[in-house]
């Protein structure tokens, strides 16, 4: 540890510290008389006003991964990153239609999974158990990929044992990692609504002075875009083609304004299935808090175009472009930047926000699976008679084994692994989609249908990903495939056959009325708006009246 | 708890689209218009015209999210006035 700069890194034990005893000192926040429920420990007693929703869900979406990657991308390719932005956008607007009513039938029936809605909609178990796995695995790379955008910070910061020992090198990473499961074993969802607070104050303050002072260094937007232009447009002697587009293009292969729509529109479509986000979501007050955040939500999205705009300051930057070139690692590139333009006590303040913002959805992601694992698969197949005390005390249990899996991920194997498996990730949580927000909307979809399609879609996903390659890699290249001549995001087609299939499928198992499953929810419950959960889920009210 | 509340014992409501048309289309509008502004690109991908220093694509990206905010926020204000609105004449 001979080159680290001692600022630099006080700064950042200094801020981990203090959001270490938050962290421990969010068990005793709003306190409920009986903690030992899952609604509790996992949904932070399903308390939270439109102020604190703001800031765990913005949180939830916006990830360490996101700081780091995004601007990678931008950096390494040019417009095509810029997607992120374009998917924010659109990912509100969805929501707000699937949200509210997801909140509704929540809360009327005290689901505490987006699988207990789908055991209670369809009356399926298989269905649900689907859900649930697609949840759990998709939440692992997600997890992981955490890890990494702390682990981009540390190397830059020069933390680290030379040790050749994988364990000793990453101990740092491991003694932070330790410390956030612990807490979220004792405080669970709460922990990581408090400090979520501290995580976007830094945030926000070092995006937005670093985006007006950064251009000034480096000689104005116009000269920025000018050689991002220049660049990208440029052809790279290995692979005879250019580095990549400034703009997206009007053809049909490539970086193509097709290919940069579907993949925004997946990723929008995405964003609020993901069990992270539900969870965020139904920790929720009322059904006007939901509401009220989607329009206030995007003023992270707006944060987030900032943040892409720095893959560009990088790439302007000779100091930092080096630097990157050095490492082979263009996930380095706003490290690096940072570190580059800023004075240390800045940087420090920077790098803590970034690790800091990596703990809040790894937190989050953590209870999400877990909670899935305790009430789909543990009480589903193994203990339906489950108290609620035995439910939080799995949840806790497993929240640690996802952390621990999602370290061992992190360590051991490459970290384009895990960035193709975040990739496979975003496909595989797209499949649940017709499933989740065709039962919010209608009955109309077949449980089996759904099944089908949903298991076809993976398949498809999972395939055509493993399929795509490019002249660097055999396999994994990209989330981008080629169907029809077009550039196409491979979730959108696997949901497409997803869809297709679910449809076609329920008109067949319709016309020789092969049993539906019973329905517990009501129409008016999808609109409901009680402001207490009932303590016990009422019982099922049988036929569906619509 | 001044706020009215829907309990699951209420009847099931009469369908607010077919009370309220032109209101739910107004509401459909902004929603559907803040996701297809976006997703359809051709409508912004191009480096002209510049504004400021911006290409029109960088612009667009970052100038149309507080749009899309703002037309969420009122299709909430609006979707609010016809809860209410259900609600006043239930009681009547």
């Amino acid at each position: 540890m001979s080159n680290v700069n001692a600022t630099v890194f006080t700064i950042v034990v200094v801020l981990f510290l203090l959001v270490t005893l938050i962290g421990f000192a969010a068990s005793r926040w709003r306190r409920a008389d009986n903690m030992l429920q899952l609604t509790e420990w996992g949904l932070g007693g399903r308390g939270f006003g439109t102020f604190i929703s703001w800031f765990l869900l913005g949180g939830d979406t916006y990830t360490a991964y996101t700081f780091i990657a995004v601007p990678a991308l931008v950096y390494a390719s040019g417009s095509i990153g810029f997607y992120a932005v374009s998917y924010t956008i659109m990912a509100f607007p969805i929501a707000f239609m699937i949200l509210p009513r997801l909140w509704s039938v929540a809360r009327v029936h005290n689901y505490i999974t987006q699988a207990d809605f789908i055991r209670g909609r369809y009356g399926s178990r298989g269905l649900s158990l689907a859900m649930a796995f697609t949840g759990i695995l998709a939440l692992m790379p997600y997890i992981a990929l955490q890890l990494v955008g702390i682990q981009a910070v540390l190397t830059v910061m020069g933390v680290g044992t030379s040790s050749t020992n994988t364990y000793l090198k990453d101990l740092p990473l491991f003694v932070a990692f330790v410390v956030l499961a612990i807490y979220t074993y004792v405080s669970g969802l709460r922990a990581p609504a408090a400090i979520s607070f501290v995580k976007d104050t830094l945030i926000y303050v070092f995006v937005l002075l670093a985006v007006f002072y950064i251009p000034t260094r480096l000689g104005g937007w116009s000269h920025i875009f000018g050689l991002a232009e220049a660049h990208f447009t440029s052809i790279d002697p290995a692979t005879k083609k250019p580095f990549g587009t400034f703009i997206p293009t009007a053809k049909s292969i490539g970086s193509t304004q097709f290919d940069f729509a579907t993949l925004a529109l997946g990723s929008a479509l995405a964003l609020f299935v993901y069990p992270h986000t539900i969870t965020g979501a139904l920790a929720s007050k009322r059904r006007s808090v939901v509401k009220r955040n989607m329009s206030l939500l995007p003023a992270y999205s707006i944060l987030l175009g900032l943040i892409a705009l720095f893959g560009y300051m990088a790439l302007a930057d000779p100091v930092t472009a080096a630097n990157v070139k050095k490492a082979d690692n263009t996930q380095l590139a706003v490290p690096y930047l940072f570190q580059h333009m800023f004075p240390s006590w800045f940087t420090g303040i920077a790098f803590a926000g970034i690790i800091i913002g990596a703990m809040v959805p790894a937190a989050i992601m953590a209870i999400g699976a877990a909670n899935l694992f305790t009430r789909n698969i543990f009480k589903e197949y193994f203990k339906p008679d489950a108290s609620p005390k035995l439910e939080t005390r799995v949840s806790q249990w497993v929240s640690l084994v996802v952390k621990f899996g999602a370290l061992l991920f992190a360590v051991e194997l490459p970290h384009t692994f895990s960035i193709n498996l975040q990739l496979l990730g975003g496909v595989w949580i797209l499949q649940i989609f017709p499933m989740l927000v065709g039962g919010l909307y209608t009955r109309w979809f077949h449980r089996w249908a759904l099944l089908a399609g949903w298991f076809a879609g993976m398949i498809y996903g999972t395939i055509a990903a493993y399929n795509v390659s490019d002249p660097t890699a055999s396999h994994w290249a990209s989330s981008t495939d080629i169907v029809f001549g077009h550039s196409i995001y491979i979730g959108i087609s696997a949901f497409i056959i997803n869809a297709v299939i679910a449809i076609v499928l329920t008109l067949i198992l319709k016309a020789f009325k092969v049993p539906e499953g019973a329905d517990e929810t009501l129409p008016h419950q999808y609109t409901a708006d009680p402001p207490d959960t009932p303590a016990q889920a009422p019982a099922g009210v049988g036929a569906a009246a619509d | 708890m001044t706020e009215p509340f829907v309990t699951g014992s209420r009847s099931p409501a009469k369908n607010p689209i077919a009370a309220h048309p032109i209101t739910s289309a107004i509401i459909f509008v902004l929603v559907a218009g803040a996701i297809c502004c976006s997703l359809i690109v051709p409508i912004y991908a191009s480096t002209t015209p510049k504004v400021g220093d911006f290409p029109f694509f960088y612009f667009f990206l970052l100038a149309y999210m507080p749009v899309a905010a703002a037309a969420l926020f009122v299709a909430m204000l609006l979707q609010r006035r016809l809860e209410r609105g259900d609600e006043r004449n239930e009681v009547e």
